[in-house]
């Protein structure tokens, strides 16, 4: 790639990764949330690997990184999920905010979202949905760029039949 | 002058999860010196600045979450994010 590329690239990542947190942040209350916010920053992680290269690239994701981001975006998401359910009776119930008053106050605390909306839960559900597809496109990208070609069992390439 | 923690925590978290990630390999000829970090951040203040805060948000006239997400992005290269430790980082 040429050098004005590589130059541009990585400050316009970090900026991008920038936007893509305040799309997951203010999926509540703007257009936005976590799929589009998470898909914003695996953007500026694919900006970052297609321009320097997998091994040069200075946003490095590990297969360990994404597979603990992954499991702990997941795992949010359940938890939260559960959450409802025993304290409520209905999965996924807006724990944060109440509307059927059902709930003890000290839980309506714990769940509530310290902004001037008071979205409850929603706010973080998309905070868990914004790390898995952050993670998950990414990885898609990482397994494009990394493949090199089919062998066959002696390690010869295999050729293309047209 | 009231501060709304929930986008500030958060976005904080984001941006340090992603920030411990920028590992420069020592061996690239790519080197970013702190000035060009320092010149990131403050086009990154002007771009929350111009982007604004959320609907019902009067804490602050900047996107707060924006300027989280950088701080958080500069902690987590401080902190966590120095150099590549071997090739099998991918």
């Amino acid at each position: 790639m040429s050098t004005i590329l590589k130059l541009f690239i990585f400050p316009a990542a970090l900026i991008i990764t920038c936007l893509g947190v305040n799309t997951i942040l203010g999926g509540h209350i703007t257009p936005g949330g976590g799929f589009q916010g998470g898909a914003i920053i695996a953007g500026a992680f694919i900006f970052c690997a297609v321009v320097y290269g997998l091994k040069d690239s200075p946003i490095k994701f590990s297969h360990d990184f994404m597979g603990r981001m992954e499991s702990i975006g997941a795992l949010a998401y359940v938890f939260i999920g559960v959450a409802g359910l025993i304290f409520a009776g209905s999965f996924l119930y807006n724990l944060g905010v109440d509307l059927y008053g059902i709930v003890p106050s000290f839980i309506k605390t714990i769940f509530d979202y310290p902004d001037p909306t008071h979205a409850g839960i929603i706010p973080y559900l998309n905070f868990a949905v914004g790390l898995k597809v952050l993670v998950g496109l990414s990885a898609v990208v990482i397994t494009f760029l990394g493949f090199e070609g089919e062998f066959d069992e002696d390690g010869e390439e295999i050729e293309e039949i047209e | 002058m009231i501060f709304y923690a929930g986008p500030i925590v958060l976005g904080f978290l984001l941006g340090f999860i992603i920030g411990s990630r920028i590992k420069v390999n020592p061996e690239s000829k790519l080197n970013f010196t702190w000035g060009s970090y320092i010149t990131i951040f403050i086009a990154a203040l002007v771009a929350a600045y111009f982007i604004g805060p959320f609907p019902y948000y009067q804490d602050v006239p900047l996107a707060s979450g924006f300027v989280s997400a950088i701080v958080g992005i500069f902690v987590g290269k401080v902190t966590l994010g120095r150099y590549v430790k071997d090739d099998t980082e991918h």
